[in-house]
């Protein structure tokens, strides 16, 4: 049924987003709009399929669950400038040949870009003073 | 299948597929069911061999699935087209581990030589064994090599191949 497995999936993703720190089942309902009823069912559904953990946790007096998501959603931006990504050389790239990951000159220019976006300001203008003696 | 891939994950893979309408296309997509090729051209007005191109694309990582009939007229193929965002999740992982591949052969090349350059632009870095070979000038310009320091590099290096290690769980 598509109806339920849209709930499921929104269920899932404001879960996935809360990361490490969880989210209370009653403030899920209240998010997506439901009933504590489809909530729940909801809740038991994605942890039923190992997507979700719930743990009791007391509210206000009251009993409820609070979910973490089991797997991170998976990301891309850890490679996301590499390269390598969707380099066109990719089939003819191995070490043992003369298109190598280690001569590759793209890599090395990533390499060395690597980290430099965190920077502070103040080494490349320090870089830029010594280039100019 | 439900999936834990959201729509900004979904947009920078269409952005690191180095096609400019890549973006416009898989938007387009991903609200629709199946649709054909000429479709996507004469509604998003990207041109229709770019839209091959960017299809073939992501066909060849599984990201779209195809489906292919006869035209009873003409009796030429027409390709249906759909989006498979499930599969999205794999294709980042089997790309982290090429990419954790290929960089950590080349950590292990940083680490296990020392390097030689002429400073000139254009010109490579060679090792301490070609260095020695050359009598310490470079083979293109003909500048003496002095001492080239990689361990910024090795450093930066090592971190990534880290992050990524962990990222897979390996």
């Amino acid at each position: 049924m598509p109806k339920r497995n849209d709930l499921e999936q929104k269920a899932l993703h404001f879960v996935v987003n809360t990361g490490y720190q969880g989210v209370l089942q009653s403030e899920l309902w209240r998010e997506l709009s439901a009933s504590s009823r489809e909530g729940s069912r909801v809740a038991i559904k994605l942890e039923e399929k190992g997507l979700i953990r719930r743990e009791k946790e007391l509210e206000g007096g009251r009993w409820t669950y609070r979910l973490f998501p089991k797997r991170m959603p998976a990301n891309i931006e850890t490679i996301v400038d590499c390269p390598c990504l969707m380099c066109q050389d990719n089939a003819r790239c191995d070490p043992t040949t003369a298109i190598s990951p280690k001569s590759c000159e793209k890599l090395t220019v990533w390499i060395i870009s690597l980290g430099k976006e965190t920077d502070d300001p103040a080494p490349i203008e320090a870089q830029v003073d010594g280039s100019s003696d | 299948m439900l999936s834990t891939i959201d729509d900004a994950t979904l947009m920078k893979v269409a952005v690191s597929l180095g096609e400019e309408e890549a973006v416009k296309l898989i938007e387009f997509l991903k609200n629709l069911d199946e649709i054909t090729d000429d479709e996507i051209a004469n509604k998003t007005g990207i041109r229709l061999n770019a839209v091959r191109k960017i299809l073939y694309k992501l066909y060849d990582h599984s990201l779209v699935s195809l489906r292919r009939t006869r035209d009873p007229k003409t009796g030429w193929f027409i390709f249906h087209w759909k989006l498979q965002p499930d599969q999205l999740e794999g294709f980042i992982l089997s790309q982290k581990r090429r990419v954790l591949e290929k960089l950590s052969v080349r950590l292990d090349y940083e680490a296990n030589h020392d390097f030689y350059y002429c400073d000139t632009p254009g010109c490579r870095r060679v090792t301490f064994e070609e260095a020695v070979e050359a009598v310490f000038h470079c083979n293109a310009c003909g500048k003496s090599l002095v001492h080239f320091d990689n361990e910024t590099m090795t450093e930066k290096l090592t971190e990534k191949v880290e992050q990524l290690r962990k990222e897979l769980g390996e």
